[in-house]
């Protein structure tokens, strides 16, 4: 039903953005409860999460025999899980986060580099763009981490370069459209510098269309860092992040399924909320895509 | 045609040498594998021995020049971990990666192209509807979070299925569905779109309003025009399959490439991770290459006048 008010809405034109979809306003919530957590972890977390409690090992979550005490259950140290999935959902967020905007900025200055310098540059940075679109990232990242060992500093940029050609290829195009406007004409005559007319007068045009691409690369920026934290690569104990945790579960599915499964159960949901809100952002900023990609 | 070939070839190329190169820069400069696979109290003769075996006492550039050299006489260097060839230690493991990621992609395919057109035909119902959210789900779904899941249900609560190895045909079923069904459902999103698209056009519309029954159209016009666009995007995920397929293999202890590379790769094993970079650097490569040329098949526009557009 929802659905159908915004199709009816993304066809007319008439209000824009006067409705926004249930599903939207659901996945927005999500997102904004995941906010307060990244923002507020310390205070929510009801017990130490670094606090063993050897008694109280691998303790069922509420619904399924447990107790107030700990409502996600215990991992194997008679940890809380609720806290300890407070604090991963702060790490994994924040990782994912600062890893979208390194590729994001990365991406885009170098390809408003390669559309405003042309030749050479332009045929360089789009090799690497080639490069870097031919290789499944993963295995490059696994090799870079596992060689130069797991500091947090160098996990967030390996992250970070994950997906940088895509905003490259979309800031490189746009650049080039957008350089011939009658705007980018006018301040160049005007006698703007290069770097003004590009930072100040063509990237707030051709930034609609990177938001969307961020908010495709953000989900996959965390199954990136969820991924390798899996592994066993990413974040190291004693911090943790949701696919550390999820690697933990691993080996405790046969007596302890919920340690696995909460923070599973999160990534899921956080991904499926990103990709209805971008789905309904690109909607809204290119109405001409409703008809061809715009499915919900 | 033949120039667009040769220039497709020509990058390709020129994007695998980057890719070694950086690989190599990157990997050799990360620390000195003698300190990995000496033990701690070695002699620095057995340590100068160690670099001089292995040739690390070269400077790096020439490191490089000889590896690239190899790289064309099909020597990729040995394992540091039991001094095998690379070719023999990552050959072994090519069977199993293959069968596991052809059956996924058999799976990806027969799930994710028959429900995109559903929707597409359905556009709007409830139908479509279902399949956009199951689509929405499976393209959320962490594949070691479905891999876990699969595990807990049909290992080990209903006990239906080996949870991991290789020892029977059975213990395949789960990674096939893990990598299949996350990656059909991208598959689907793009083929409901690439229907709807075509619907709109006017030879579509034209077959119908000239009383064409729906099916006839919808084989004869809609379906050969949507494919071209869906093979290139299928040459897209074969990457998402690769990469796909090193979480997969890890969770179900598959003893495929994936597997190897985190083995490979926490052991600072450098040529056998190297020979892994460069041989799955290279199947995309061809990959994509494929895809460009089954393009200009399809589509006879790309073949004939490619250059006029």
């Amino acid at each position: 039903m929802s659905e159908l008010s915004s199709a009816d809405h993304s066809t007319t034109h008439s209000r824009p953005a006067a409705r926004i979809p249930a599903m939207v306003m659901i996945a927005s919530v999500w997102i904004g409860l995941l906010l307060i957590v990244v923002i507020f972890a310390d205070l929510l977390t009801p017990h130490d999460v670094m606090r063993s409690d050897l008694r109280a090992r691998l303790q069922p979550p509420l619904l399924f025999g447990g107790t107030w005490a700990h409502p996600l259950g215990t991992d194997e140290l008679g940890r809380d899980m609720f806290s300890r999935l407070l604090i991963s959902i702060r790490v994994s967020m924040l990782v994912a986060f600062a890893g979208t905007v390194i590729g994001a900025v990365l991406g885009t200055l170098l390809g408003m580099l390669a559309a405003a310098r042309g030749g050479f540059t332009d045929d360089v940075i789009m090799m690497l763009v080639d490069v870097q679109a031919a290789l499944p990232f993963i295995i490059l990242a696994l090799a870079v981490i596992a060689f130069l060992g797991g500091g947090l500093t160098l996990f967030v940029i390996v992250v970070g370069l994950y997906g940088w050609e895509r905003y490259a290829r979309i800031a490189r195009g746009l650049t080039l459209a957008a350089r011939e406007d009658g705007y980018a004409v006018a301040t160049a005559n005007l006698g703007a510098g290069a770097v003004r007319i590009y930072l100040v007068h063509i990237l707030p045009n051709i930034i609609s269309a990177l938001v969307v691409a961020f908010t495709v690369n953000f989900p996959e920026t965390m199954l990136l860092e969820t991924s390798l934290s899996f592994l066993g690569l990413g974040i190291q104990p004693p911090s943790t992040s949701l696919g550390t945790m999820l690697g933990d579960g691993r080996d405790y599915l046969t007596t302890a399924w919920w340690i696995a499964v909460a923070p599973g159960i999160v990534i899921a949901l956080t991904g499926i909320a990103v990709s209805v809100i971008g789905d309904w952002l690109r909607d809204l900023f290119d109405p001409s895509a409703t008809g061809a990609v715009g499915g919900r | 045609m033949i120039g667009f070939v040769v220039g497709k070839l020509f990058r390709a190329v020129m994007a695998l040498l980057i890719l070694v190169t950086l690989t190599f820069v990157v990997l050799r400069s990360a620390g000195d594998p003698a300190d990995t696979f000496l033990p701690p109290n070695a002699t620095q003769l057995e340590v100068d021995n160690f670099r001089a075996a292995w040739g690390l006492d070269r400077p790096l550039s020439v490191q490089l020049g000889a590896y690239l050299g190899n790289i064309a006489r099909g020597d990729l260097g040995r394992s540091f971990q039991d001094g095998r060839p690379v070719t023999v230690v990552i050959g072994e493991r090519i069977p199993a990666t293959l069968t596991l990621l052809g059956l996924a992609f058999l799976v990806m395919i027969a799930l994710g192209i028959p429900l995109g057109v559903l929707a597409a035909l359905n556009h709007g119902t409830l139908i479509d509807r279902a399949i956009m959210v199951i689509s929405v789900i499976g393209y959320s779904l962490p594949n070691f979070f479905l891999g876990v899941l699969l595990i807990l249900v049909f290992a080990v609560n209903l006990r239906w299925l080996p949870s991991t190895g290789n020892s029977s045909a059975a213990a395949l079923i789960m990674p096939v569905i893990t990598i299949g069904t996350t990656s059909s459902a991208i598959i689907t999103r793009f083929v409901r779109a690439a229907v709807l698209d075509v619907l709109a056009r006017p030879h579509v519309r034209a077959a119908r309003a000239r009383g064409l029954r729906a099916l006839p159209v919808i084989t004869g016009h809609v379906l050969p025009n949507a494919a071209i666009p869906t093979v290139t995007l299928i040459g897209f995920l074969l990457g998402g399959l690769v990469a796909g397929g090193v979480i997969t293999e890890t969770v179900f202890a598959w003893p495929g490439i994936g597997r190897l590379t985190v083995t490979a790769a926490a052991n600072r094993d450098l040529a056998v991770v190297q020979g892994i970079v460069l041989l799955i650097g290279a199947s995309m490569v061809i990959a994509n290459l494929t895809v460009d040329l089954l393009y200009g098949w399809l589509d006879p526009r790309i073949r004939i006048g490619g250059r006029e557009r």
